[in-house]
């Protein structure tokens, strides 16, 4: 399912990273401690957070995750958008809580199983 | 005090929708059923959610969550990604009579499995289709 | 609990609690089109005596077992629900103290009302006699676990003890240890006030509050104290150490904001939440801090519910 997808059918905002909205995603991860996404999260994972920090941005890139999904209405911090916005990583927000936004996605097919 | 919430599954149910075992369980120390799970791990996050009789998913094993889940009333842990607590977790879930399990599922799949049996997040009675409200959003 | 205690307690109680505390949510209605005939099996079915009969979500009447006696004996045709149920309803708001669900059952001769809610206008659900016997039992039997884990029910301590004025307070030092000891005090203090009879939600305020600083303690300010005090209206948490001290208090009083390293985000801390959620949880909140001092936190928190 592409992200562009998943922004209408959940309607996320999106803070960063339009143009990688056709980025597709089969797979999630849900985690708010960096070093459990590094050790776990897979290429083109849609990642569900509520960290606002910068790090969680870093991660995202170097795992090469297609967007993250920030919970809570949680909006990332400057420089978070900052960083997110340059290296055109998808940040967006949803005012729902991890267990519902996972629940949807999980709905729409996409697992938590490794690939 | 509610009754009959339609949505509340009952323990084995949820252990099973998870394929999860006890790690820590006594006679008692569960209720009926709980309508409500919470995933993080972020103490802070856990603490603000303070909706008590929850099923707490956390990959978080340190002490620490067991001193959270106290504070808030959560009625029960279960660590994802096969995440095992070790002795000083398990001295202190013990002393608070604290139930606690382990699936093997990551937070995300554990997460997508129970929403999709039927658990609702925040406090909703579902019983009456008008009454499907949300409940406060934080 | 002796009788005569047990007695003005269920007399307190039904009092205290509202209609929505012992309703049941899940009704069983009709529409207005179901036909007579299908009334017995339905009613029985379900083990009721009655069914609100709604359409579109409005509350139109009640058919009940009398209305289908009734029906049978006058050897009616079978028509639908509409024509022989009762349009002269009394309901009940879900924000009424039980005593009129009580008063009600007195002076009607129903077995049940249906439970309006008083925001939405719409059935909430439905209240018989056996709902508020079970109500009751529930909350007198939450009374008795108090009980049993203190031996005095302390509820009303404030106002059992004669003095001018009354202050309890609970005094801990909190060493200069590993992050494992932290929420020892927090934990302590939740159970004292569960003796005292102190309501859940407030406790949890509490807990919330004096967990949050108790960790800070632990991790940035290298230990110190934490001090409870009690009296009738609200309880007054003083958290102090002798520790780096806060340079920016506006800073860090920012949901986010964090100079956590680390290792402890790995622990699930350092998310910039705990100034939040302390202040979320009590009305007041006083920070005095000087580099190189310390820190102290005057956490204010109401005793009773608002």
């Amino acid at each position: 399912m592409k992200l562009e997808d998943i922004v209408r059918k959940l309607d996320l905002e999106v803070t960063s990273g339009e143009k990688n909205l056709d980025r597709e995603v089969t797979r999630g991860y849900a985690s708010d401690l960096m070093s459990d996404v590094i050790a776990n999260a897979e290429k083109n994972d849609i990642s569900v957070t509520l960290q606002t920090h910068l790090n969680t941005v870093a991660v995202a890139s170097m795992k090469e995750l297609a967007g993250i999904v920030l919970i809570n209405g949680r909006r990332p911090e400057q420089e978070t958008l900052k960083r997110a916005v340059q290296e055109a990583m998808p940040i967006l927000v949803s005012p729902l809580s991890a267990f519902e936004v996972v629940g949807r996605l999980y709905g729409f097919g996409i697992t938590g199983m490794k690939g | 005090m509610t009754r009959g919430l339609k949505n509340s599954l009952p323990w084995e149910e949820i252990l099973r929708t998870l394929h999860a075992h006890t790690i820590l369980n006594d006679d008692g120390w569960l209720g009926d059923g709980i309508a409500r799970v919470y995933g993080s791990d972020l103490m802070s996050d856990i603490l603000s959610f303070s909706k008590p009789n929850s099923l707490l998913l956390t990959g978080l094993i340190n002490p620490q969550t067991i001193r959270t889940a106290e504070m808030v009333d959560i009625a029960a842990i279960c660590f994802v990604h096969g995440k095992r607590p070790h002795e000083e977790t398990l001295d202190l879930a013990r002393k608070n009579q604290l139930p606690l399990f382990c699936t093997r599922f990551s937070m995300f799949e554990a997460c997508g499995r129970l929403f999709a049996a039927g658990l609702v997040d925040e406090e909703g009675f579902p019983g009456l289709p008008e009454s499907k409200g949300r409940g406060d959003d934080r | 609990m002796n009788r005569l205690k047990q007695l003005h307690k269920v007399q307190e109680l039904v009092y205290e609690l509202k209609i929505r505390d012992a309703a049941v949510r899940e009704v069983f209605t009709m529409s207005p089109d179901t036909m007579m005939t299908q009334v017995r099996q339905m009613l029985r079915g379900q083990k009721i005596t009655a069914a609100p009969v709604i359409e579109n979500g409005t509350l139109l009447g009640i058919v009940s077992v009398e209305d289908y006696i009734n029906w049978l004996q006058e050897g009616a045709d079978d028509c639908p629900v509409s024509e022989r149920m009762s349009r002269d309803l009394v309901t009940m708001y879900d924000d009424e103290p039980m005593v009129f669900a009580i008063q009600n059952f007195e002076k009607y001769r129903y077995y049940e009302f249906p439970v309006i809610n008083r925001k939405s206008g719409k059935l909430e659900g439905i209240i018989t006699k056996f709902d508020v016997l079970v109500a009751l039992l529930k909350a007198l039997d939450i009374d008795y676990y108090k009980m049993e884990i203190g031996q005095y029910d302390g509820t009303h301590f404030f106002n059992d003890v004669s003095a001018d004025q009354s202050r309890l307070e609970f005094a801990y030092s909190v060493p200069k240890a590993g992050i494992g000891a932290g929420g020892e005090v927090a934990s302590k203090l939740k159970r004292n006030l569960g003796y005292l009879g102190i309501h859940p939600n407030i406790i949890r305020r509490v807990a919330i509050a004096t967990y949050e600083a108790e960790m800070n303690l632990v991790i940035y300010g290298g230990g110190g104290t934490i001090r409870a005090n009690l009296d009738g209206s609200c309880i007054r948490i003083e958290v102090a150490d002798e520790g780096p001290g806060i340079e920016d208090i506006d800073a860090v009083l920012e949901p986010g904001y964090s100079t956590a390293p680390a290792w402890v985000r790995e622990l699930g801390f350092g998310a910039g939440m705990g100034f939040s959620n302390i202040q979320n949880s009590a009305q007041e909140l006083d920070i005095t801090s000087a580099v190189g001092k310390g820190t102290r936190l005057d956490i204010v928190i109401p005793l009773e519910e608002s």
